[in-house]
């Protein structure tokens, strides 16, 4: 990375610019209200005075502008009139549409003064149509705030005698981008603009397909040369970077502000560039958390390119996710989507597939927590003196039950209008229709949390209840009753020797396999939402994962306390898709093969493989290959994401602490690895020395 | 059917073989080695291990059919990307019969031997025939010295990977780097006479000590006692192999 770039990266880190910020937020609340304006003219009215109380900011060094001044996005509602505006109704989240992606490409083909002038032949075309009209005069509200915003920019500029800047300013946004340079600045800015208007969660979609041509003619003509081009990506991520403190989120870094790469083309041809290597090369060598990374990959992708990957992976970042296109696509296909846009896929903030420009979908409306509905259907099984299979019967009852309550929650769906987000979107300005009104696909989806604790717990019950006969119903229900005190060798036995998903045994993946196919039986069942869309079944725990451990305040699902898997009450479960916590695997590869199980043409919501290796692992050429090609065995066999992390000093000192909680990380010691946890402590501090020494 | 007692089954070994290898950890060994970092592998029984993350049994006891079996479910895996099974331990010729049981029952796979040559050579044959590559520890040349760290009598090891050579079969010599015990100029020097010219030598490891060989033994009930500075710096000194034309690596 040049000089100049690690100035601007070191600058970002540190939080420099945080001093350019304004003190309070802007307030428009009283002009929102005077004016008696509709919700969707509040919106519009909130874009333009945003745009125009941003003050423009020109680093020397920048070569793309823009740099977020205000801090918050103002109410355009009092709290009374938003309480009677929202009564009765399910929002999501935080209420502003979130969690989607556009499609870039219409902005970097057209410009905003192209989309604006679709907007006019609209407004013409359905003058009569009040509700459309309103629309469109709102967003192009919204479009002549972003080109007054970006005039005033280009003043400046050429003020400050930045000349190049000045003339690419001058162009972009307004018109389609000719250039690499111009269509990121395009990017740049009209991308802060959504987050700036209060959305959150934006996506960059498929940043090395609509970006690539650009590129591509640049090389070409010699405008740019790999690392002039390399520079530019490597500034313009960093600029993603700046404003993460002011996002929404669970933690801070959860922001969803992803990109994809690879894949297929919409026509089915094999999608990887030259840039998407740029981009995995760009990000290790930049190794800051945005853009969050997901690579697409089929049995086809080269070793080449999953070593590349791996390297990202290797600095410990958590990215690039995996996603396998051969079992996304045929999934997406078969539950309505046309072939070309599932070939198009995005992920989501987290792991979902959308379509960009496409989809107004709400892919993460909550979770089923399988720990409850196992757990409950044990409990008064047990009472009840059922037989197993009664009991695997109550799970899918309440598995059911879980779904239908989600589903009925969210048919009260109340998303409000998006004006200057539909700009982005394809038929909303040709339609006269806001985004939020809905768009081509419009589904919802629902992840089913914790399998792997909950499949353990049924799968104990099964062996040592129901078989072996060597723990009675009774002792059960008095020992999950009082969180195993005095229990200590029966709750041993069902966490250390009872089947274990994880494993590949049969046993314990034929049950996991089962709660999933109730739960994609339930989603069917669901049917049609008032939406227009169905139910996406996934398997993401996302926060859940403590959550319903420890519970949360606003938590739809019920904490559960010690289950039959041997965990007691307050102990977290395991993340996503991978072993319960605590239990000892033979390794990834059994792993994989467990989880490899699940029909993925049903359970099509994403939720990935989520499996820690230790940095020490990353350590030359050759384990590099080894762990790409782990990576191409996810794919062979047929899993559908995967999330490879490398471990780093804080989880090996959370070890340290909870070393219950890590007994299959693994580190590598000298010419053999040895689980971390056995290791004693002294050894461990030395361990923990290298790695401090290494990420420093 | 014989059955064999298993300490551990480690996927994704990628430091031992090539590709993406399963380690079988065979529990028993007929050393002890003053630095040995398995110190669970040496006891044939099962044993308990009492470490932070709790309680747990080493040492599981499987029919050849049955560990067979566990592994052929991956053996497609592992062949698909260049790697198959690591027979490690422990000392897998002490429970020969066993393992070479087991690999015959084994799919098309690659099967790397994982041993310190010290075993008796009708057992050694038997799971060297079976195997296509070979890892060999030698640790010290000097007969005195070896007993004195091992406790065993070095001749067998020495005549075992003569036979080895005359076998035919491919091999690595593995050289456990301890300061000032084997990483010796004297005995780096007679590791280099000693396998110079054997035709079946594909390279030697120098595997770096690291200080951690002896985290094991609290958990085991054992006693780890160096007589050596663990901390003293290791002479990593390829150049007596190069200048023999012997390939080496530090691993």
């Amino acid at each position: 990375m040049s000089e100049r770039l690690i100035t601007l990266k070191n600058r970002v880190r540190a939080g420099e610019h945080h001093a350019l910020r304004q003190a309070v937020p802007i307030e428009i609340l009283k002009e929102c209200e005077t004016g008696e304006l509709s919700w969707s003219r509040r919106v519009a009215c909130l874009v333009r005075r945003q745009c125009e109380a941003e003050r423009v900011i020109l680093e020397p060094d920048e070569q793309i502008v823009f740099t977020r001044t205000l801090p918050g996005v103002p109410p355009i509602y009092s709290a009374e009139e938003w309480a009677q505006l929202t009564t009765g109704r399910t929002l999501h989240e935080f209420g502003p549409i979130s969690n989607i992606c556009a499609d870039w490409n219409l902005l970097l083909s057209q410009g905003l003064l192209g989309r604006k002038q679709v907007a006019l032949a609209t407004r013409e075309r359905l003058r009569d149509d009040p509700t459309a009209v309103e629309f469109i005069d709102c967003a192009i509200e919204t479009i002549d705030a972003v080109l007054g915003l970006s005039a005033r920019y280009t003043r400046e500029a050429r003020q400050a005698g930045r000349e190049h800047l000045a003339v690419i300013l001058e162009r972009v946004p307004a018109l389609p981008a000719s250039t690499f340079h111009e269509a990121l600045q395009s990017l740049r800015l009209c991308q802060a603009v959504v987050w700036l208007s209060g959305h959150y969660h934006v996506g960059l979609g498929r940043f090395d397909q609509y970006m690539w041509p650009f590129l591509s003619s640049d090389l070409e003509a010699g405008r740019l040369t790999v690392q002039t081009a390399e520079d530019l990506l490597a500034e313009f991520f960093t600029s993603l970077n700046k404003d993460s403190d002011l996002y929404p989120g669970v933690q801070q870094g959860d922001n969803g502000q992803t990109l994809t790469l690879g894949g297929v083309t919409p026509s089915g041809d094999l999608a990887v560039n030259e840039l998407t290597r740029m981009v995995l090369r760009v990000s290790r060598d930049l190794g800051m958390i945005d853009p969050k990374i997901n690579l697409r990959i089929t049995s086809q992708t080269d070793l080449e390119l999953l070593g590349l990957a791996t390297e990202l992976t290797r600095i410990g970042l958590g990215f690039p996710q995996y996603s396998n296109d051969d079992v996304v696509i045929p999934a997406l296909v078969s539950h309505g989507y046309d072939l070309e846009d599932a070939r198009d896929y995005v992920v989501a903030a987290c792991w979902e597939f959308i379509i960009p420009g496409r989809g107004m979908e709400v892919v993460n409306i909550g979770a089923v927590s399988f720990p409850a509905a196992v757990d409950q259907a044990i409990r008064v099984g047990f009472t009840a003196q059922d037989d197993f299979e009664a009991i695997l019967n109550r799970v899918s009852e309440n598995i059911n039950e879980q779904v239908t309550h989600l589903g009925d929650a969210y048919s009260r769906l109340l998303l409000p209008p998006a004006p200057y987000y539909s700009v982005f979107m394809e038929g909303c300005l040709e339609q006269g229709k806001d985004l939020s009104e809905g768009l081509k696909y419009n589904n919802f989806g629902i992840h089913g949390a914790c399998a792997a604790e909950a499949t353990d717990a049924l799968a104990a019950v099964k062996q040592f209840v129901f078989e072996d006969g060597c723990i009675s119903p009774d002792d059960l229900l008095s020992a999950l009753e009082v969180n195993f005190v005095g229990y200590e060798p029966m709750r041993r036995k069902l966490a250390d020797e009872g089947p274990k998903v994880g494993n590949n045994d049969a046993v314990a993946d034929r049950l996991l396999v089962r709660l999933f196919d109730d739960f994609a039986y339930a989603c069917k069942k669901y049917g049609r939402t008032p939406r227009g869309g169905f139910l996406r079944p996934g398997t993401g725990s996302a926060m859940y994962y403590i959550w319903l451990a420890t519970g949360h305040v606003g938590m739809r699902e019920p904490i559960v306390g010690a289950t039959a898997d041997g965990r007691r009450r307050g102990e977290p479960f395991s993340a996503n898709l991978s072993p319960s916590l605590g239990v000892r695997t033979r390794g990834p590869i059994s792993t994989l093969q467990s989880f490899a199980k699940i029909d993925y043409q049903r359970i099509f919501n994403g939720g990935p493989i989520t499996m820690e290796l230790s940095d020490t692992v990353f350590r030359n050429p050759e384990s590099i290959r080894k762990t790409a090609m782990l990576v191409r065995t996810f794919v062979q066999l047929g899993c559908q994401q995967l999330q490879l992390n490398s471990l780093n000093l804080e989880t090996l000192l959370d070890a340290k602490k909870h070393p219950e909680k890590y007994k299959n990380l693994i580190v590598r010691v000298w010419g053999w690895s040895g689980y971390f946890c056995e290791l004693a402590p002294e050894y461990q501090d030395q361990i923990i020395a290298r790695h401090y020494f290494e990420s420093g | 059917m014989t059955s064999g007692i298993i300490f551990d089954i480690k996927e994704f070994a990628i430091h031992d073989g090539p590709g993406i290898r399963t380690t079988v950890f065979l529990k028993g060994c007929p050393m002890s080695c003053m630095w040995c970092h398995n110190p669970e592998g040496q006891s044939r029984q099962p044993q308990v291990i009492c470490s932070p993350t709790g309680e747990r049994i080493a040492g599981k006891e499987y029919r050849a059919t049955e560990l067979a079996a566990l592994l052929n479910q991956q053996a497609g895996i592992l062949r698909a990307n260049e790697g198959g099974f690591t027979f490690s331990g422990g000392e897998p010729l002490l429970q020969a019969d066993f393992v070479a049981e087991v690999i015959d029952l084994l799919d098309d796979v690659h099967v790397l031997l994982d041993t310190s040559g010290y075993g008796k050579e009708q057992d050694f044959c038997c799971l060297v025939d079976r195997s296509d590559l070979v890892f060999f520890d030698l640790k010290l040349i000097n007969s005195k010295a070896h007993h004195q760290y091992t406790d065993c009598d070095n001749a067998l090891i020495l005549r075992n990977l003569q036979l080895l050579n005359e076998m035919g079969k491919p091999f690595v010599v593995r050289v456990p780097l301890v300061p000032g015990v084997t990483d010796t100029d004297q005995n780096l020097a007679d590791i280099v006479q000693t396998v110079r010219g054997l035709s079946g030598l594909l390279r030697v490891d120098l595997l770096s000590y690291n200080r951690a060989a002896g985290s094991k033994y609290q958990y085991t009930g054992m006693e780890f006692k160096p007589d050596y500075e663990e901390s003293g710096e290791l002479n990593l000194n390829t150049l007596l192999f190069e200048q023999a034309g012997i390939k080496v690596t530090v691993v």
